[in-house]
């Protein structure tokens, strides 16, 4: 009881040094809670963005789709009803929509750019993603429609306007180069800057009929489910089902699959944080050893007398962490809070990173476009707070040991 | 009639050795001081039995503080051998040396050497709260002695001042206080009158007179001051780390 009284006294009996020290641990838990919500924030976004406009939740294909994505136009297949049967008994099944993707070049004028065509259905395709939200010209498409969908990166790039005619070059299944024609029905700008810029939107049907392949023949099908987590699950037990009872040849991949490079960045960017955190804790942990070591020598007396009033070495050194602790408990706090103000203006108004970098997000590849939102992590605010305690309660120790097994004699007479 | 003086002479000395509190037999301190060797002890023994009132004084350097040292079990000998209420200090580890002041002694220093940032009655209070704290048995009272002893060297009405508050006579009766607090056996005190004027000095010295009186408590002082001298029960005069003269009274 005295001992917590004493060292939590000296905790304010150099306030400004507490503060400072407090200060620095305060704007590593700050930065680290920041940091970790804006992360979340972009993960989750960017998660969302690419389900709800490129991958869907599932998508089911031929295994030679996923291992080489060349020439898509060499893994077609036809959905049976009892493979779409089996999908839609899925747990938490919403919607699917068929997709048949190619690569092709835009012709606009003398500007010629590469995009991955889309031919999609266009009613089970507005079911399953959220492109024709994000018109801003014209209008989406209808089944039969010969024209075409287009982002406004590639529209700005191309010069093209809705109204204005375009020709895709592709080379059909055969090999022989083949070009189709129309008029550009729309323009999106959608949160995703990859769909902006490289991909555009077509009927199946006449892409099917442009082709020269079957209108039924898709290499892909797309899956809505109602929860992203549960679809990861939800894949595995999905291929088994259909290379297993229905023996058919198809691979299953979660929208995780086709997003290595985003959980790579996510994995990299925790490890960033903490790093930083533990880059600053680092120096807070200094901070903290410089204190109690110049608390110890400017209290060399009172150790002295303490030892003298027979307190044990083990019960000074406990003076000295509690009022270490004190100080990561104060730091902790303080960032806490300024991490809750960060973290409610991150989550309500968010950080748009066009103003500070432009369109960064293309060249970083990261699949959100505009304001990024945080999201809460209370989960980060507890192990960040007891991490600040317990650097401080750590880099205590050795100083307060030194301190404690000052001779008394030394010590009470100041030698 | 020379049979009758030795034998109560010999009923003295038997008395005093049952009674004896403190002992030092041939002890000797060396300091080193990188290569110099500093000889503050050249061979001390002495008895204190409990109850006396006792005062070392000397020149700067003679020793006094290295004999309190030692008696307060603060530091060890070089050579020979310290036993404080029974036990040999020399044989002792930090926590037991620790233990052994704990228990037995309370300390007055120059300095007051009080814990700032505790008002005068946690300061006393918390050398109880050591001893229970540490034998884990709860101190009875410890609000109303620490009270209590505050009132008896004259600060009732101070104890929620901290030391700052204080002034230098003020201080050094919580320091009494607070060595009397746990009622131990033996109470030492390093020049406790050094920083204090003479009309201080007397009172804090009346009250350490009178708890000797009433509680029987050992003190033993270190001192250049002649007024402190005037109260002692036995003087001894240290120079040169040896005891050079000593009177009873």
């Amino acid at each position: 009881m005295y001992l917590s009284k004493i060292a939590l006294r000296n905790l304010f009996r150099r306030s400004g040094r507490t503060l400072i020290i407090a200060g620095v641990l305060a704007f590593a838990i700050f930065f680290a809670i920041i940091l970790e919500t804006f992360m979340a924030g972009m993960m989750e976004m960017s998660f969302s963005n690419i389900i709800d406009f490129d991958s869907a939740h599932l998508q089911i294909a031929r295994p030679e789709l996923f291992a080489d994505n060349e020439d898509p136009l060499d893994h077609l297949f036809t959905p049976t009803e009892e493979v779409l049967t089996e999908i839609e008994k899925l747990p938490g099944f919403v919607a699917t929509t068929p997709v048949l993707d190619f690569s092709a070049n835009m012709l606009a004028g003398r500007e010629e750019y590469p995009v991955r065509v889309r031919a999609a259905a266009p009613a089970s395709f507005k079911e399953v993603f959220r492109y024709q939200d994000y018109l801003i010209e014209g209008d989406f498409l209808q089944a039969g429609d010969s024209g075409l969908v287009i982002g406004m990166n590639l529209a700005e790039i191309l010069d093209l306007q809705v109204g204005d005619f375009y020709t895709l070059l592709f080379r059909e299944e055969g090999g022989s180069l083949n070009t189709i024609q129309g008029e550009i029905l729309g323009i999106a700008a959608t949160p995703e800057p990859g769909m902006n810029l490289g991909t555009v939107i077509i009927d199946q049907s006449f892409a099917a009929s442009a082709l020269g392949v079957s209108s039924s023949e898709i290499n892909q099908l797309k899956v809505k489910m109602t929860d992203r987590h549960s679809a990861v699950a939800r894949s595995e037990s999905l291929e088994k089902q259909l290379t297993g009872s229905l023996a058919k040849d198809f691979q299953v991949n979660s929208w995780r699959d086709v997003s290595d490079m985003l959980v790579a960045m996510e994995v990299w960017g925790q490890l960033e944080t903490y790093f930083i955190v533990a880059l600053i804790l680092l120096v807070g942990a200094i901070g903290i050893i410089n204190v109690v070591v110049l608390s110890s020598l400017e209290r060399v007396e009172e150790i002295g007398m303490m030892k003298a009033m027979g307190l044990s070495e083990k019960q000074i050194v406990k003076i000295f962490s509690i009022e270490a602790s004190g100080l990561g408990v104060i730091g902790g706090l303080i960032g806490a809070g300024l991490g809750a103000v960060g973290t409610y203006l991150l989550v309500n108004i968010g950080f748009d990173l066009q103003l500070l970098y432009g369109d960064i997000t293309l060249e970083l590849g990261i699949p959100i476009l505009g304001t990024i939102y945080g999201v809460w992590k209370p989960q980060s605010f507890i192990i960040f707070f007891t991490l600040a305690v317990t650097v401080a309660l750590i880099s205590s120790l050795i100083p307060s040991y030194w301190a404690a097994r000052k001779d008394p004699v030394d010590a009470i007479y100041h030698r | 009639m020379l049979v009758v003086s030795l034998n109560s002479e010999k009923k003295i000395n038997q008395k005093l050795e049952n009674s004896v509190l403190v002992s030092l037999d041939s002890v000797k301190k060396t300091y080193e001081d990188g290569k110099i060797s500093v000889r503050a002890l050249r061979g001390i023994d002495l008895k204190i039995a409990e109850g006396e009132f006792t005062t070392v004084y000397g020149p700067s350097g003679s020793g006094k503080t290295t004999l309190l040292n030692l008696i307060g079990a603060l530091d060890k000998p070089s050579e020979g051998q310290v036993k404080i209420n029974g036990s040999i200090i020399n044989e002792l580890d930090r926590n037991g040396l620790a233990l052994l002041r704990r228990d037995n002694i309370g300390f007055v220093f120059q300095s007051y050497n009080l814990i700032p940032v505790l008002t005068a009655y946690e300061n006393v209070e918390f050398a109880l709260k050591i001893s229970s704290s540490n034998n884990g048995n709860p101190v009875r009272n410890s609000k109303e002695r620490s009270a209590q002893i505050l009132e008896q060297v004259g600060l009732g009405d101070m104890l929620d001042r901290r030391p700052n508050e204080l002034s230098g006579g003020q201080k050094q009766r919580v320091a009494i206080a607070r060595a009397l607090v746990k009622e131990p056996r033996l109470v030492l005190a390093d020049e406790p009158t050094a920083n204090l004027d003479s009309k201080t000095s007397k009172e804090v010295l009346e009250i350490m007179l009178e708890m000797n009186s009433k509680l029987k408590t050992t003190f033993i002082f270190s001192t250049h001051d002649p007024m402190v001298m005037e109260y002692a029960g036995r003087l001894l005069e240290i120079r040169d780390g040896k005891i050079t003269r000593e009177e009873r009274r």
